[in-house]
């Protein structure tokens, strides 16, 4: 049954958008968003298409250049979207003793 | 399934084991370069709270201030415009408020349906002793002319490419507060670099927008500033949206003072504790106002009782509570707190929506399961 119920929510999740245009997007984030700040602020977030897609006009307008936006777009409602369970937050270890 | 969905949501747990800040305990990371970092509730056991574990908000990339060169300017509509050095404000009269810095946004991860930017669930918040000059006294000094309205805030901190910088106006009525400073020090320290060093402003009860860090530049105006900053972002609605709801510009009002919260530093949400005695402790703040009381419910808000407040009672500071708890029987709690301020605003049941998850306050709420 388990396995079963893996492989069904796994083709579910790769139906839902196409996986060429989801690694475009990937790759998009990467080369055009760490300029001014790391992804995890991004990744962070769970947000509908109409939010993500104004928050990438908002870059844009401050200066961000954006090549593939509708891939950038597909891979931030498939990766980070609304329906997507919550980020777990990342806790970081202790800089107050030397590493 | 799990490690797939963690590993979709782009959370390795490699990359969690790497992350350090220094000078920082560990803290809940919401993004590492520039550092924005939340404070677990669990470190909200004392009443000051410790620089290596108050929380960090960063719009922009930290300057590098180099305190020989460093000037703080008043300028605009003065009549002797001022450029002062370190050693020159340190010249000066120098006061100590202790005061609580809260995030307009902390809480925004609590809001439904979730909104764009920081998701912080509860630790954006801490409290300190904050020593330095009082603004009052570098305008006395400087002289307003009568037109002036506004002192526009910059700090040394710059935008990258083209995103705004980051400018906020305080009304001359604050600025002119005893309690208003430009600040050198944070609980006896020079201010650390991620807290604004060289200088940052302090604006007791306002949200933490308003505590512009790295400041150099104090323009006088009739005007509040244009920028993104102060002109579109920390602004809420003046009527309740509900939740999704929007707002016209024209009804959208500059925050001010915070919203009365609460939160519990122990136990933690989804503790097992041991049946007998269980001492309940946490924080209160109320923006401009004092905590007058909170109240204690253990049995998921049907009743309640009043908790101790602590000794330490200052306008613009938090005020720690604790209460007694002594459960007799086994089982699953709900615990709630809820403050209550000395203009009478009290804690709702939930926080009012707006479009930019700002002054979430509802009731504190954990859930402890009681042993035997």
């Amino acid at each position: 049954m388990k396995p079963l119920f893996c492989s069904m929510t796994l083709t579910a999740l790769l139906a839902a958008a196409d996986p060429a245009a989801i690694e475009k997007g990937r790759a998009e984030e990467k080369r055009v968003c760490v300029a001014c700040h790391g992804l995890r602020i991004i990744h962070i977030q769970r947000l509908n298409r109409g939010q993500w897609d104004r928050e990438i006009t908002k870059m844009v307008g401050w200066g961000t250049v954006v090549k593939e936006r509708e891939a950038l777009l597909e891979y931030l409602v498939a990766s980070y979207g609304d329906d997507k369970p919550a980020a777990p937050l990342a806790r970081s270890q202790d800089g107050t003793q030397k590493p | 399934m799990r490690t797939l969905s963690a590993a979709l949501a782009g959370f390795p747990t490699w990359a969690q084991s790497t992350l350090r800040f220094p000078g920082k305990r560990p803290m809940l990371v919401h993004n590492d370069f520039p550092e924005d970092l939340e404070t677990p509730v669990e470190y909200f056991d004392s009443w000051l709270t410790p620089i290596d574990k108050f929380f960090v908000r960063q719009h922009l990339p930290r300057p590098k201030a180099d305190p020989a060169a460093y000037r703080l300017k008043v300028h605009g509509l003065v009549h002797t415009p001022l450029s002062l050095s370190l050693d020159d404000l340190r010249k000066m009269p120098q006061f100590k408020v202790p005061a609580t810095l809260e995030c307009a946004g902390n809480g925004r991860g609590n809001f439904k349906p979730k909104i764009p930017g920081l998701q912080w669930t509860k630790g954006a918040i801490g409290n300190a002793e904050w020593r330095g000059v009082r603004t009052a006294d570098l305008l006395k000094r400087a002289g307003v002319k009568p037109d002036a309205k506004f002192g526009t805030a910059n700090g040394m901190d710059a935008g990258v490419a083209k995103t705004p910088d980051f400018i906020r106006s305080v009304p001359l009525r604050k600025l002119m507060h005893e309690s208003t400073l430009i600040a050198l020090e944070m609980n006896g320290q020079p201010l650390p670099e991620l807290h604004g060093f060289p200088a940052r402003l302090i604006v007791p009860g306002w949200d933490g927008a308003s505590w512009v860090k790295w400041v150099n530049d104090l323009e006088l105006s009739p005007q509040a500033d244009k920028g993104f900053y102060f002109a579109t972002a920390y602004k809420y609605p003046n009527f309740s949206v509900g939740p999704g709801g929007a707002a016209k510009p024209e009804e959208m009002e500059v925050l001010e003072g915070m919203a009365v919260v609460s939160f519990f530093s122990k136990p933690l949400d989804q503790a097992k504790v041991k049946i007998g005695s269980v001492p309940l402790f946490g924080v209160a703040f109320g923006g401009e106002n004092r905590i007058s009381r909170v109240d204690i419910s253990t049995d998921g808000g049907a009743t309640w009782a009043a908790a101790r407040l602590g000794a330490e009672n200052f306008q613009f500071a938090w005020r720690t509570f604790s209460y007694d708890w002594k459960p007799a029987k086994k089982g699953h709690y709900t615990l709630c707190a809820r403050a209550t301020d000395t203009s009478g605003r009290v804690q709702p049941i939930e926080a009012e929506w707006n479009p930019s998850g700002y002054l979430w306050n509802a009731i504190d709420r954990i859930s402890v399961t009681v042993e035997a």
